[in-house]
C-alpha cells in the first residue's frame, strides 16, 4: 500500500462520525440515554432500588410508643435512617400513611404499613419495644444495674458464609443493572448504524465511486472505526454524566466503584462492538435497500437480544451455569461478563479467558466480515447469497 | 496510456468479456461503443479496479495498475451514486481528499468545476434537492475534481440536455488536448461520438470489434459505396460495368457497391452516356452505419 493512501480510512471515519453526531437521531438516542439513567439513578437515591435505606415512622399514643420509636431509630443508626412522626390520633396517621409521607405506624399495640411492612424496619421496631418491654419489667423489680447490663448483653452466633457475598453487592448490582442497560443500547444501536451505513452507500450507489478511489477494507474499516468511536463518545458523556449524577444526589455509591464500572462498560464495549460490528457490515452489505434490512440482521439481534437477557437474569444469580457460560462464550461475553465482575464474582481465569476468547474471536471475524463486504457490496438488486458473497472476494 | 490486455470476465454462465484488449493514448478522446450488455460496463469496472478481471492485465503509463495509480483515475460509474443528503461543494472536496488531493486544492477544483459545468444551486445545499440534470453535472465534477490523468465515463452523456451535452464536449476536450488526460468513455450517442472522439472501440459480444479513428474504421471496415444520382433514367444502365453491385436506390439515387479493383470513373463514364448526372460521389459511412456493419 502505497504512502498517500493510508489515510483514507481517516477521512472515511471523520465522515461517519460527523455525518452521525449531526443526526437528528443521535441527539434524541443520548437524550433518551440521559432521561433513562436520571430515573434510574434517582430512584436509587430514593431507596427505590436499594440504597440506603431510611424510613419515616408514625407514631399514635402516649410517650412510651415514642420511646419504642426513638429506640428503633437508635438501634438502626448508622446504617438504616429511621425519622420519626408522631400523629395525635390513628385516622391523621393513617392518612399520613396512604399519602405516602411515613412508611408504617406504630401503636400500643400494633405495627402497621399501608399493604405491609418493611422487614428491616420491623425488626427494628420488635427489638427495640421488647428491649423497653424488658427494661421495664428489670425497674419493677429492681434488678441492680449490673444484673441489668449482663441481661441485656448479648452473645449473637457469630455470622459467616461459605462463599461470602462481595460488600455492597446491592449496590453494585444496581451499577451493573445500568452498565449492561447502556452496553446493551450502545452494541445494538452502534451496530444498526454501521449497517445501515453501508446499505446507505449502497443504495445510493456511491459505493461504486468511492471503490474506484479506495479498497473495500479501508472503506469498512473507515466505518466501523468512525461509528465507533461516536458510540464511545456518546458511551464516555453518558457514564460521566451517570456518575456525577449519582455522587450528587447521594445514592451512597462509591465513587471509585462507579468509575471504575464506567470503564469496565466502556471497555466491554469496545471488545464487543469490535465482535458485532464487521458482521453488522456483512449483513448490510448483503442487500440494498433498508426495507431488507431485518431479514439479514435478525441472527446478530437475537444474539444480543438474548446475551441482554441473560446478563439481566444474572444480576439475580451472577455463578449460575448459563451466567457464567455466557460471560465466557465469545458471542455473549460482551454482555455477560461486565455484570459479573461488577458483581465481583467473576474469577481471574474465567475473565481471561472470555477476553482471549472475544479477542481472539474478534479479529478472527474481521476480515470474515470484510470478505463478505468487499464481496457482496457491489452487487445491486437482489439479495447476496452468504456464500456468492464469500467466492466473489 | 491505458492498456487493456486480453482481459477475461464471466458471470456465472455468462461469459461478459472474452479477451478484451485496447488502449486509450494521454491526450487523446476514445469513444467506447458497442450494442447493450456488450461488455462495455465490465471493461470499465476493471479498468478502475472495481471489479477484478478473471485473467489478463490493466496497466497504466507501462506498469501493472495499483492503488496509487488508481487514485489518479477519475471515473463515472453507470450507476450515478452520491451521498443525497451530503453538502454539494463538501462531497465534492470529500471525494476529491479521498483520492489524495489536498482539502485547499480539493475546495479550489471543486469550485471552478461547479462553475465551468454551470451547476444551478447553492453549492452548501444538499445534492438531493438539486434537479436530476443538476445531480448529473456534480457527478460529473465528482470525476473531475482531483484533476486525474485518465477519464473512464460511463455513459456520461446520458441524461443531458443538449446545452449540457455542450458543455461537457468542451471539458472532455479541454481534459484531453489542455491537460492531456486519457479520456474513455462509453455511450450510444454516436453522432456525437463520432463529433468529439479521436478514435473508437467498438465492443461486441465481450470481444472488440474493432478499434482506430473513425477514417480508419472506414477504410478497413465501410464497403466501397458510390452513390449516383441521374434525371429520368429507369435503365439498369450500371450493369455492363463488372464488379458492380446495386445496394439501395431511392428517389433517382442509386448506391453502387464497387470492388477494389473497379474505377469509379468509368462508373462515372457509363452514368453520363446514360442520361444527365446530377449528383456523383462516395458515400462516407457515418459510425452509425459503421456500428450496424460491424455488429450484425
Amino acid at each position: 500500500m502505497n504512502g498517500p493512501d493510508r489515510g483514507a480510512w481517516r477521512l472515511i471515519a471523520a465522515r461517519d462520525f460527523w455525518v452521525r453526531l449531526r443526526e437528528r437521531s443521535f441527539l434524541i438516542s443520548t437524550l433518551l440515554n440521559v432521561g433513562v439513567i436520571s430515573v434510574l439513578v434517582l430512584a436509587r437515591a430514593g431507596g427505590g432500588l436499594g440504597g440506603a435505606p431510611s424510613f419515616d415512622l408514625g407514631t399514635v399514643g402516649g410517650s412510651d410508643v415514642v420511646d419504642v420509636a426513638n429506640a428503633a431509630a437508635t438501634l438502626g443508626y448508622p446504617d438504616i435512617t429511621v425519622r420519626v412522626h408522631p400523629y395525635p390520633d390513628p385516622a391523621s396517621a393513617d392518612a399520613a400513611l396512604r399519602d405516602g409521607s411515613i412508611d408504617a405506624v406504630v401503636t400500643e399495640t400494633q405495627l402497621y404499613g399501608l399493604e405491609s411492612v418493611d422487614q428491616r424496619l420491623e425488626a427494628l421496631v420488635q427489638t427495640s419495644a421488647h428491649q423497653i418491654a424488658v427494661e421495664a419489667v428489670f425497674a419493677e423489680h429492681h434488678v441492680p444495674e449490673a444484673q441489668r447490663a449482663a441481661a441485656s448483653r448479648t452473645s449473637p452466633l457469630a455470622l459467616g458464609a461459605l462463599q461470602p457475598a462481595p460488600p455492597d453487592r446491592q449496590k453494585n448490582a444496581g451499577v451493573a443493572f445500568i452498565g449492561v442497560l447502556l452496553l446493551y443500547g450502545q452494541l445494538f444501536g452502534y451496530g444498526m448504524w454501521v449497517a445501515t451505513g453501508v446499505i446507505e452507500e449502497k443504495a445510493s450507489r456511491i459505493v461504486e465511486m468511492l471503490l474506484s478511489a479506495i479498497r473495500p477494507r479501508q472503506l469498512l474499516a473507515g466505518k466501523i472505526i468512525g461509528i465507533g468511536v461516536l458510540g464511545l463518545a456518546q458511551l464516555i458523556t453518558i457514564a460521566a454524566f451517570a456518575i456525577g449524577l449519582a455522587l450528587a444526589t447521594g445514592t451512597g455509591v462509591v465513587p471509585a466503584t462507579a468509575i471504575w464500572a464506567a470503564l469496565l462498560v466502556i471497555g466491554w464495549f469496545i471488545l464487543g462492538y469490535g465482535f458485532y460490528a464487521s458482521l453488522f457490515a456483512a449483513a448490510g452489505s448483503l442487500v440494498s435497500r433498508m426495507e431488507e434490512l431485518q431479514n439479514v440482521i435478525v441472527p446478530i439481534n437475537l444474539t444480543i437480544l438474548v446475551s441482554f437477557i441473560i446478563s439481566i437474569g444474572s444480576l439475580q444469580d451472577p455463578n449460575s451455569t448459563l451466567a457464567v457460560v455466557a460471560s465466557i462464550l465469545p458471542v455473549s461475553a460482551a454482555l455477560a461478563m461486565p455484570v459479573r465482575i461488577v458483581l465481583g464474582v467473576a474469577s481471574g481465569w474465567q475473565i481471561a479467558l472470555s477476553l482471549a476468547l472475544l479477542i481472539g474471536s474478534a479479529v478472527a471475524l474481521v476480515p470474515v466480515g470484510a470478505r463478505l463486504y468487499a464481496g457482496a457490496v457491489l452487487r445491486t438488486g437482489s439479495r447476496v447469497r452468504l456464500r456468492d458473497a464469500w467466492r466473489a472476494a | 496510456m491505458l492498456e487493456l490486455l486480453d482481459l477475461h470476465r464471466r458471470f456465472r454462465d455468462v461469459v461478459a468479456l472474452d479477451g478484451v484488449s485496447f488502449t486509450v493514448p494521454e491526450g487523446r478522446i476514445v469513444g467506447f461503443v458497442g450494442r447493450n450488455g456488450a461488455g462495455k460496463t465490465t471493461a470499465m469496472r476493471i479498468a478502475l479496479g472495481v471489479l477484478d478481471a478473471d485473467q489478463g492485465q490493466v496497466r497504466w503509463r507501462d506498469a501493472p495498475v495499483d492503488t496509487a495509480a488508481r487514485r489518479r483515475f477519475g471515473y463515472m460509474p453507470e450507476e450515478r451514486g452520491l451521498y443525497p443528503k451530503m453538502r454539494v461543494l463538501e462531497q465534492l472536496v470529500y471525494l476529491a481528499r479521498l483520492r489524495g488531493t489536498p482539502k485547499a486544492e480539493a475546495r479550489a477544483n471543486a469550485e471552478r468545476l461547479l462553475a465551468t459545468l454551470e451547476v444551478v444551486g447553492d453549492p452548501d445545499a444538499r445534492v438531493e434537492s438539486l434537479s436530476l440534470g443538476n445531480q448529473q453535472r456534480v457527478q460529473l465534477a465528482a470525476a473531475l475534481v482531483h484533476r486525474p490523468e485518465l477519464l473512464v465515463l460511463d455513459e456520461p452523456f446520458s441524461g443531458l440536455d443538449p446545452v449540457g451535452v455542450d458543455v461537457l464536449s468542451g471539458v472532455l476536450r479541454r481534459a484531453a488536448r489542455d491537460e492531456g488526460a486519457a479520456v474513455v468513455f462509453s455511450s450510444h450517442q454516436l453522432d456525437l461520438v463520432e463529433r468529439l472522439c479521436d478514435e473508437v472501440v467498438l465492443i461486441d459480444q465481450g470481444r472488440i470489434a474493432a478499434q482506430g479513428t473513425i477514417d480508419e474504421l472506414r477504410a478497413s471496415r465501410a464497403r466501397n459505396l458510390w452513390q449516383v444520382q441521374l434525371r429520368d433514367v429507369s435503365t439498369r444502365w450500371w450493369e455492363v460495368i463488372p464488379g458492380t453491385t446495386p445496394v439501395r436506390s431511392v428517389d433517382g439515387t442509386i448506391v453502387l457497391e464497387l470492388l477494389p479493383a473497379t474505377d469509379p470513373q468509368r462508373v462515372l463514364d457509363v452514368a453520363r452516356s446514360a442520361g444527365d448526372v446530377l449528383a456523383f460521389g462516395p458515400v462516407r459511412a457515418s459510425l452509425q452505419e459503421l456500428f450496424r456493419e460491424v455488429v450484425s
